[in-house]
């Protein structure tokens, strides 16, 4: 050991400049190698990546080389359909578990690592070094999550497909209302509307639906299949009513995501990889170790979330409501299936009721509280 | 209320003669008092040795020291700052090393340092190549803890405390993992570190370390601090021991219990040895011989054997009745 150094030299008494470092704001350099510590760990930024980036990019790879191998067998690999469900169904859930696992990670290894100590005796306040944690766990994750939700929205726009088909039926896309019930009332088209779009209300005219010449009639409720065939302008008239009635929900079908969906689905799956990540740390933090925090976190998005978010328990509607998935899942943009409630309506149709404005405050809780949680816990541990 | 706070703060270290300054401080583990009612003064500018058998408490006071548990009773101050009330300040000017040094093992020994540099002031980050320097380790700031000796931790451990540019180290087992050599440079570095006006508290098992290295010392037991002072004194009041080789120890020995010396006597393997009470001069030692030889008992060696810190150490604590 070297026993002489320009740098360290002896104690400067009386020279002491305080740097209000019981202050609980955290400093630049802090969080800077906060993310260094984090963005270190090798198997888990692979797993975070993996997760949030490479499974919608190997989806979206199969997709893009089975519809250029075999078009007619396989469709086009982008289009609003595939974002929507990509968007709901594989980046809302998988994201929000990374997300965890990072902040779960972020909030216990200091403490299994021994460094905590080490910290704290600088002198730093402990809620500063706990809130150190949260812009450093975000600087990371929300890069990840819109490196993968690019490269989404870029294969859902340039390879969307070209014709819209809607209810099974291929149709003009953007259409207005009114084109949208001339384009169905002309005669090549009105028999495949009256078959195909969804209708709710009498159908007074027995139409022949089904393929190969197989004749079904499509009729309305507790009406009887038999009748003499209509007439074109019969079938006309109700391919224009059928059209009109159903344009609201064809208004929402779209060849590629529109730009407005995209903006509000990249927001409202930051603000669920936000969720995770804080609802994490600080449960991890709580608890002084990450393994059984991250089980916690799975089993409360994959399991008791999808249980809870249709069920309707009686008296406990309240404590569902204020499940922070449940909340989350009815801020989704629309457009975008409901996560949980299988249900393609999307805008949280399907989940138990909850108004937006509560769905804001359970999630505002749910941040605050465990932020409030874990500092505490950090503030008042032994260590 | 915010400019009354303002004005208490202490904006310049205290001048207060004491690095550490702790009174009927007091910590219990349930019904267990690991730290029972410690008064403990470490003079700054020191090496200060802190000694005591395994679970006696040592650990569990620097703990209480750092801010790292509440004490339940008492008051201390750190570089004569009130800790808890100004631990921010406080600790500004201390490193320490409590228990083994642990540190993330994915980072390299220089980016655990840039994490703990962070957390104190900007000038920190700049003294970190030169504390990695003077623990010897900078050849191997970029390797990963990982594959670090026990020894390396302990060095980086050291060159973390010096990060701040302390007046006050709290040194925990600093010895532990380290080689002979390693021994040796961290002697060294505590001695340099003291005669740079710095204080050392070097908690140790190791109480030939202690010896070696420390000015002052406190022994702890059962979560006491049972002596404290400067070595040299403490250890003049230890018991004096001779050890006599002559052609007769047994009639010797009679000679001796029946004079009035004080003298405790035994024979051990032919060898006579003789306890003298604490405080006993050196004249006595002449008188011994001058009794044998008078009586014409062949005196063939005569020994003062100085009192050692660790017999004194045994004799003070509970240890000594363990290992009777």
């Amino acid at each position: 050991m070297s026993a002489s150094t320009a740098e360290i030299q002896a104690p400067r008494v009386g020279q002491f400049a305080p740097d209000h470092r019981g202050n609980f704001i955290p400093t630049w350099g802090m969080i800077r190698t906060r993310i260094m510590e984090l963005r270190k760990r090798r198997g888990l930024m692979i797993a975070l990546i993996v997760v949030d980036i490479g499974l919608p990019v190997i989806f979206l790879a199969i997709r893009l080389i089975s519809h250029a191998v075999s078009p007619k067998s396989f469709g086009p690999a982008g289009g609003y359909d595939i974002f929507s469900n990509l968007v709901a169904g594989v980046m809302f859930v998988f994201g929000f578990i990374v997300a965890a696992t990072l902040g779960c990670t972020a909030g216990s290894v200091d403490l299994s690592e021994g460094v905590f100590r080490h910290l704290v005796v600088t002198g730093r306040s402990r809620v500063a070094l706990y809130f150190a944690r949260i812009p450093a766990g975000l600087a990371i994750l929300v890069p990840i999550v819109l490196v993968g939700f690019a490269i989404v929205c870029a294969v859902c726009v340039i390879a969307a497909p070209t014709k819209l088909n809607y209810d099974g039926l291929t149709v003009p896309s953007g259409l207005s209302k009114p084109a949208l019930v001339s384009w169905a009332e002309e005669d090549a088209n009105a028999g495949n509307v009256v078959c195909a779009f969804n209708y709710r209300g009498p159908i007074n005219v027995p139409v022949p639906c089904g393929p190969n010449g197989v004749v079904i009639r499509k009729v309305g409720p507790g009406q009887a299949p038999a009748g003499p065939a209509p007439t074109k302008a019969q079938v006309s008239a109700l391919a224009g009513k059928i059209a009109a009635q159903d344009y609201a929900d064809y208004h929402n079908n779209f060849l590629s995501p529109p730009f407005k969906l995209i903006a509000q689905s990249f927001l409202w799956l930051e603000l669920e990889t936000a969720i995770g990540f804080i609802v994490g740390l600080g449960l991890a933090s709580l608890m002084g170790q990450r393994t059984v925090p991250v089980v916690l976190m799975i089993v409360l998005e994959i399991v008791l979330t999808p249980l809870l978010a249709t069920n309707h328990i009686p008296h406990l509607i309240n404590l569902q409501r204020a499940i922070v998935g449940i909340a989350t899942a009815h801020v989704e943009p629309n457009g975008i299936p409901t996560v949980f409630a299988n249900n393609h309506s999307g805008g949280g149709s399907g989940l138990i009721p909850e108004t937006t404005l509560v769905a804001y405050l359970v999630i505002a809780a749910w941040l605050v509280g465990w932020t409030a949680l874990g500092a505490w816990r950090m503030s008042k541990r032994d260590v | 209320m915010t400019d009354v706070l303002s004005a208490e703060r202490p904006t310049t270290l205290s001048e207060s003669p004491w690095a550490v300054e702790t009174h009927d401080l007091t910590k219990r583990f349930g019904g267990r008092t690991a730290v029972d009612g410690v008064d403990l003064l470490v003079p700054r500018g020191c090496a200060f040795g802190y000694l005591g058998p395994n679970g006696a408490g040592k650990t569990t006071l620097i703990r209480v020291l750092l801010g790292l548990t509440h004490a339940d009773a008492g008051t201390m101050k750190l570089l004569g700052h009130d800790v808890p009330q100004h631990r921010d300040v406080a600790l500004a000017r201390v490193g320490a090393i409590v228990d083994e040094p642990r540190f993330h093992q994915h980072l390299t020994g220089r980016q655990n340092l840039q994490i703990l540099a962070a957390a104190r002031e900007p000038a920190a980050k700049e003294r970190i190549d030169a504390a990695l320097d003077r623990v010897g380790i900078l050849h191997r700031a970029n390797d990963k803890v990982a594959k670090y000796s026990m020894g390396m931790r302990q060095r980086l451990g050291v060159a973390a405390c010096l990060l701040g540019d302390p007046e006050l180290l709290i040194l925990d087992e600093p010895m532990n993992g380290l080689d002979p050599a390693g021994m040796v440079d961290m002697r060294e570095m505590i001695t340099s570190l003291v005669a740079e006006g710095r204080t050392v508290v070097l908690s140790s098992h190791l109480l030939d370390e202690i010896e070696r290295t420390c000015d002052a010392v406190a022994i702890v037991d059962q979560g006491r601090i049972i002596r404290q002072g400067p070595i040299t004194e403490l250890l003049a009041g230890a018991t004096l021991e001779v050890e006599i080789d002559c052609d007769s120890p047994e009639r010797a020995s009679s000679l001796l219990q029946h004079n009035t010396l004080s003298a405790q006597v035994s024979v051990v393997e032919e060898s006579l040895h003789v306890s003298l009470p604490a405080g006993t001069t050196r004249d006595v030692v002449g008188e011994i011989n001058r009794l044998l030889v008078t009586e014409g008992v062949s005196v063939y060696r005569l020994q003062e054997n100085h009192a050692s810190l660790e017999k004194w150490f045994l004799e003070v604590t509970s240890r000594l009745g363990d290992n009777q």
